[in-house]
């Protein structure tokens, strides 16, 4: 789902052509808007570097990672700072999952009682890592606002997921800016229909080739003052990436 | 004095009912003190594979830590409660509790760290001593001389180290969210795996010293849980008593408020043991009384014949039953000595349970399978003096009546 594809943000996955991402005045439909949110971080592979801020009551921390995509299947990412866990890497390959821990020179596969949990301390869970899915795809979707909010065009899309889907998530809320046709946000709902986490994006900038919204910030409902935020620091769609890069033995390097 | 001697000759007049009123109080005093320290030692069994296993007279927590299980929520100024907890002659062993990864090989597990003080923890709780393989973590650094040189050894619940096959000497990988937020990992090497004690640890627990705790977790020396044991010095209310001004705005509760279906089922236990504990000493009092009745009445001719030699009627009674608290006594001695030797006995050995079937677990807590009796003061007195007025009192009926009848009429009595 969306949800998951927020780690496809961070993941850099690569999924199907981009979108050209021109700023045509033409009235997108809903379901353009949301392909083009889906297609926004999406290429046949890519490579990027960012930044994880995660706050917490108790901490707060900041990440360096860079991370290579390829397809919609596999994702490798490595930790470039703090130095404690410089070298820490994470390989995606389908549904599965393995972390490479270099203070111990061992690999780990994550257990799948354990895919809820946490990955690497952000608010984001491994299978947000793993499961993939599409707006436009997955779910039934209708405008439900379009107007003036906070000074600015937007149109609200509420997603609710097809029955066959396989997704964890009751209702989602696309606010798209009319004026550029940049995501602002996305709400997520529980299947009880509350709110559980917010999705924010900010900082549009030119990267990669493309116009996209740099920052991504996720809130948790249950921990206001809590929040995961990632910031690309260089992105690049569609490069020539082997297939040995998204090894076992290349995330032992 | 002269009463006494009486009695004692006409006890031995007839042997062959002496013998069979002595078997008779005899046998019934012994099953009684060998079933009250059966039952009784069920309840002591069932209390002390609770309190003496791992979770004791008493718990401190941090208050709401029991609800969410926050790393965060630890207890504050752990020395000086257990300073505390040693003046009022408890033990008392602190731990720090995680959750995180471990791995063997390609196999991997959630699991809850535990990280403790071996030493602390073994004087405190029989769980150092349930292993099925292996032995506990030593808490001994792997080189003495090296100030550095870490201990990485590292217990296992009996489940988890099944779905990890891992054994004595496995290479464990730990991965852990520390409490810095960062990414704590370590290679441990299995030192031993517990027997089932309980679901949870059996499914869960991986337990290491708990300086390694501090590194792995970056902890800062949080302490979760303290777990106080009096070993049956103190009542756990006691115990709870003694430490409530060292734990001030923590949340101190005893074994039964934490294990409250245990607690209850222990109440219902007590509750059962009463009724089949009276219904025993009934059918014994009623055997006993009526093993005596007959004796008694069997004499209501030489009853009639004393009387008509001028006897009173408190004489009668006075012979009867100085006759009956001396054959009491001279019964229950000997059941005495028959109870207590079959109470030392099932004490010793027990009565293996293991044959029907797997293990006792209920609310999480394993128990011994070997049920095993208790020898204390009540259950073996209780009965004893009982069996004195059971005799005393169904002597008393008929030679009552004796001492009241007619001289003429006793002696026609059949």
């Amino acid at each position: 789902m969306y949800a998951r594809s927020c780690l496809v943000l961070v993941l850099v996955l690569a999924n199907g052509a981009p979108v050209a991402a021109g700023d045509s005045k033409a009235r997108l439909s809903a379901r353009e808007m949301l392909e083009k949110v889906d297609d926004l971080y999406r290429g046949n592979s890519s490579y990027g570097k960012m930044t994880m801020k995660v706050v917490t009551a108790h901490w707060t921390r900041e990440m360096k990672i860079e991370g290579w995509s390829k397809g919609k299947q596999k994702s490798l990412m490595r930790i470039l700072s703090p130095s404690k866990e410089k070298g820490t890497a994470t390989l995606k390959s389908g549904n599965n999952i393995w972390n490479y821990l270099p203070k111990v020179k061992r690999v780990i596969k994550v257990p799948s009682s354990m895919m809820g949990g946490s990955w690497m301390g952000s608010h984001f869970t491994n299978d947000d890592l793993v499961k993939e899915s599409r707006m436009s795809d997955d779910y039934d979707f209708k405008t439900t606002f379009e107007g003036k909010r906070n000074g600015e065009e937007v149109v609200d899309i509420t997603c609710m997921p097809k029955p066959e889907a396989a997704v964890v998530w009751g209702k989602l809320v696309v606010t798209v800016r009319t004026s550029d046709m940049q995501p602002l946000s996305v709400l997520y709902y529980d299947e009880d229909m509350e709110l559980a986490r917010t999705m924010t994006f900010s900082e549009v900038k030119k990267m990669g080739g493309r116009r996209i919204p740099t920052v991504m910030k996720m809130v948790p409902a249950d921990k206001p003052a809590e929040y995961t935020m990632f910031r690309y620091d260089q992105i690049e769609f569609d490069l020539k990436l082997k297939d040995s890069i998204f090894s076992l033995r290349n995330l032992q390097r | 004095m002269n009463t006494l001697r009486i009695g004692w000759r006409s006890i031995w007049r007839n042997k062959r009912r002496t013998v069979i009123t002595v078997a008779a109080v005899a046998l019934n005093t012994a099953i009684l003190i060998v079933s009250y320290g059966l039952m009784d030692g069920m309840i002591v069994d069932t209390v002390n594979s609770v309190t003496n296993m791992l979770t004791g007279d008493a718990q401190l927590h941090a208050p709401g830590y029991r609800a969410d299980r926050s790393f965060y929520k630890s207890i504050p100024k752990v020395d000086a409660i257990l300073r505390a907890a040693r003046q009022a002659g408890i033990d008392a062993s602190p731990r720090a509790y995680g959750y995180g990864l471990v791995s063997v090989g390609h196999k991997s597990a959630g699991a809850r760290f535990w990280g403790v003080d071996p030493d602390l923890e073994r004087k405190t709780f029989g769980l150092a001593g349930q292993l099925s393989a292996g032995a506990f973590i030593s808490g001994k650094r792997q080189d003495p001389a090296s100030a550095e040189n870490p201990r990485r050894e590292i217990v296992l619940g009996r489940k988890l180290a099944k779905s990890l096959h891992a054994g004595v000497g496995s290479e464990i990988v730990a991965v852990v969210q520390a409490g810095d937020g960062s990414l704590g990992n370590e290679l441990f090497t299995v030192k031993g795996v517990l027997k089932s004690v309980g679901e949870e640890v059996d499914r869960a627990a991986a337990i290491i010293d708990e300086r390694d705790f501090e590194d792995l977790f970056v902890s800062e020396g949080r302490i979760h849980e303290i777990a106080f044991n009096a070993h049956g010095r103190l009542t756990p209310e006691q115990v709870v008593a003694a430490l409530e001004p060292a734990t001030a705005g923590m949340e101190l509760l005893s074994w039964k408020q934490i294990l409250p279906a245990l607690a209850d089922m222990v109440n219902m236990f007590d509750a059962v043991i009463w009724i089949f504990g009276m219904i025993f000493f009934l059918a014994a009092g009623l055997g006993v009384m009526n093993t005596m009745l007959m004796a008694t009445y069997e004499r209501m001719r030489e009853f009639g014949m004393l009387k008509a030699m001028g006897a009173t009627p408190w004489r009668i009674v006075r012979d009867v039953s100085a006759e009956a608290l001396m054959l009491a006594l001279f019964s229950t001695a000997i059941g005495l000595t028959i109870g207590i030797g079959a109470d030392v006995y099932f004490h010793a050995w027990g009565i293996d349970l293991s044959g029907l079937g797997g293990d006792v677990v209920f609310s999480g807590i394993a128990f011994n399978p070997i049920w095993r009796a208790t020898i204390t003061t009540t259950g073996v007195i209780a009965p004893v003096v009982v069996m004195w007025f059971v005799c005393v009192l169904a002597a008393l009926w008929p030679a009552s009546k004796a001492a009241r009848l007619d001289p003429v009429k006793a002696i026609n009595h059949v």
